[in-house]
């Protein structure tokens, strides 16, 4: 299993064209207010026009830097946010498409056992109050999914799965070290059998070893459970590990989206080359011959952006027409999206290979 | 280990135990390391293993309930040309004037955290004043210019402005840049860095390593860099130690490290880790977890996890046996002797 292919393992369903889910021009916008009477005074452009689709079967990566947006883009699709536009299309068992952003939340309900998420910091994301069985099986009971005798083998099922022994089920989340809480937190999205996970930096609080095996193990889920995951993360080495596709965000809005192997090792977008640029590679012999690309200065302010191109005044090879045109996200071919003027002439390179 | 002569500080045998009600914790349990002038030691290993301790022990400032209890830590302070006084950190009182001296003087720290080890009630300028007016004998308005001139040294721009500005107006790696700016404001023989860039994106965190090896040239620093990021290491690295439960498993240069790992546990970490350079396949792991603290596993203490393991390895504590002259290990499959003697005491 191991020598495949990423295109090997993806289920017969990603060759006939049609994405499990598809966000279209999603835009999420949080409201700036200030004074008592609560005026509205500008927005902070979380999520801008972020367009991507994501196919069964597949992982696809979000990546970018902090507050660049990718969280809100996950929260909107489990719909924790109401997107302030734009489609969230999700294609349903029976083949039928269903838009998410404009559905009530009565008949959200119906989804929320679909489109599951697993949070970053398994300390504060599980209720301390709650046992393991309590935490796990709360989405069953709320939903009134399975009967009380039925959710108890579940969730033992659920925990087997996930690495958890199921005789730990009354204990409390405090008596579990940091990796076993965070199969805790696989285990509670994992138990509605649903079709699409958010992976919300999901290792990244873990140490080395842990990070591993949780790694193994979503990876051993996804082909056991017919699973898809949109898989966020700020590090790169891991979207890499587990990755299909990826696409990068920069201040709310998609900059660049490919294969995973085109993305690292031609990008189009000067910003995903600075990123693969700073990546540190661990291998002592790989430092001396650095000429790494410095991005100077901090990321956009996302509520007050630059005109033009958001990542202009970082951008090495910017020109006049980068500081009044904003570039949209084009088709270079080979399903590689790129949100660069010039990505035709630029020759940019990948990540430094060991 | 080394020549004396550019050996900075060197720590022998320290051990720092916890004491709580549940029971004694042994959070660094006879940990030996050198770091010498202009050198960056890095110390790997995962959470509780004990780095973070130690790195703490170097500045007396571990909290209670845990203490030191035995071992030297010698500060070889810089006095007038190739003149050094040994100064023993570990046998000084907390909060005696000697080693208040030290701290942020001689021996300075940039935590983990930027958002929570600067005060938010005082302006950015005026924790880094405060600093160099300790140790200085600088006026108000000498500090000052001081502390602008470190604040644009460390890359932050239009320091006139951030200097009265309030931390939480800076960004994260601003605001890290800021910390630096108040280690290095008295010109510190030895910088203690924990994590310094592990809440940071992976391009200020660039930013920030590229800043402080700069940094390292110009002062001719000794560098003590905490972490769990083994890519960082590889890059800032010269010596490597590997901790694991309270012990260094293994400490050498950073090729040795990388190239020709000899302990178990640095070896199984070194090949846990997804690559930005390597297509997918399943990772290695090291199987089980870290062990509580309070459940030590009886001789070496990373037997249970370790794939070489052998009946001797649960009875008998290895010592650290020096391979060459800067590569030590901890393990008893280097340790002939101590297997011996296990077995004719099984005859």
């Amino acid at each position: 299993m191991t020598e495949q292919t990423p295109q090997s393992q993806l289920s017969p369903a990603v060759n006939n064209g049609q994405p499990l889910l598809e966000v279209r021009n999603l835009k999420m916008y949080f409201p700036i207010v200030k004074g008592i009477f609560g005026k509205i005074t500008g927005y902070v452009k979380a999520a801008d026009e972020v367009s991507f689709s994501i196919r069964p079967g597949e992982t696809l990566g979000l990546v970018g830097e902090s507050g660049c947006g990718k969280t809100t883009v996950g929260r909107c699709i489990v719909r924790a946010y109401k997107p302030t536009a734009g489609n969230i299309i999700y294609r349903r068992a029976d083949e039928t498409n269903v838009d998410l952003a404009k559905v009530d939340n009565k008949e959200l309900q119906t989804y929320r056992k679909d489109i599951r998420i697993i949070f970053q910091d398994p300390f504060s994301s599980l209720n301390p109050r709650m046992n393991v069985y309590e935490i796990i099986s709360e989405v069953l009971r709320v939903n009134n999914m399975c009967s009380p005798k039925e959710m108890e083998y579940l969730v033992a099922n659920t925990m087997e799965q996930c690495g958890l022994r199921p005789e730990y089920m009354r204990r409390y989340p405090h008596a579990f070290s940091g990796g076993e809480r965070q199969r805790i937190g696989i285990a509670h999205a994992l138990v509605t059998s649903p079709r699409l996970v958010v992976c919300d930096e999901a290792v990244s609080g873990l140490d080395v070893s842990v990070r591993a095996q949780i790694l193994n193990l979503m990876e051993d889920l996804r082909r056991d459970m017919n699973l898809t995951y949109l898989f966020i993360s700020h590090d790169l080495s891991v979207i890499r590990h587990i990755c299909d596709r990826v696409a990068v965000m920069y201040v709310g809005k998609l900059v660049e989206l490919a294969d995973a192997n085109t993305l690292y090792t031609n990008p189009l977008h000067p910003y995903t080359e600075s990123l693969m640029s700073a990546v540190p590679i661990p291998n002592p012999d790989v430092r001396e011959r650095k000429n790494r690309i410095r991005l100077e200065g901090e990321v956009a302010d996302p509520s007050n952006p630059p005109l033009g191109c958001y990542f202009h005044p970082r951008c090495r090879y910017a020109r006049e027409r980068c500081k009044t045109e904003t570039p949209v996200l084009r088709d270079m071919g080979n399903d590689h999206f790129v949100a660069c003027h010039f990505a035709d002439e630029l020759e940019l390179v990948g990540v430094r290979m060991a | 280990m080394a020549d004396n002569n550019n050996t900075l500080v060197q720590v022998r045998d320290l051990k720092i135990h916890f004491f709580t009600n549940e029971g004694t914790v042994q959070a660094v349990d006879g940990v030996t390391f050198d770091i010498r002038n202009g050198q960056t030691l890095c110390m790997v290993g995962e959470s509780g293993c004990g780095k973070s301790v130690t790195a703490r022990a170097l500045l007396q400032i571990v909290h209670r309930p845990g203490k030191i209890v035995d071992g030297d830590i010698i500060l070889y302070r810089k006095r007038s040309h190739n003149q050094t006084e040994e100064v023993n950190i570990s046998k000084l009182e907390p909060k005696g004037s000697v080693i208040r001296s030290i701290r942020g003087k001689e021996i300075s720290m940039i935590f983990q955290e930027p958002m929570t080890s600067l005060s938010p009630m005082y302006t950015v300028g005026n924790q880094i004043m405060e600093t160099i007016r300790l140790h200085t004998k600088a006026d108000k308005n000498q500090a000052r210019e001081r502390t602008l001139e470190m604040l644009k040294f460390v890359g932050i721009p239009r320091p006139e402005r951030i200097i009265d500005e309030y931390p939480f107006r800076l960004s994260g790696g601003m605001r890290q840049r800021a910390m630096i700016a108040m280690a290095l404001s008295c010109n510190p023989s030895l910088l203690i860095a924990d994590e310094p860039t592990t809440a940071l994106d992976v391009t200020t965190q660039a930013q920030i390593i590229d800043l402080m090896q700069g940094l390292q040239k110009d002062y001719d620093m000794g560098i003590l860099f905490i972490t769990h990021d083994l890519g960082v290491v590889a890059e800032v690295a010269d010596n490597v130690a590997v901790m694991y439960l309270g012990n260094v498993v293994e400490y050498s240069d950073v090729r040795t490290i990388f190239h020709d790992p000899q302990h178990p546990y640095t070896q199984s970490l070194l090949r846990s880790i997804p690559k930005v350079t390597a297509t997918r396949e399943k990772l290695e792991v090291i199987r089980g977890m870290v062990p509580s603290p309070f459940r030590r596993p009886s001789g070496c203490p990373f037997h249970p996890r370790c794939p070489k393991a052998m009946p001797v390895c649960s009875q008998v504590e290895p010592h650290t046996i020096d391979l060459t002259e800067n590569h030590q290990v901890r393990c008893l499959l280097y340790d002939k002797s101590a297997r011996n003697s296990v077995r004719e005491m099984a005859q």
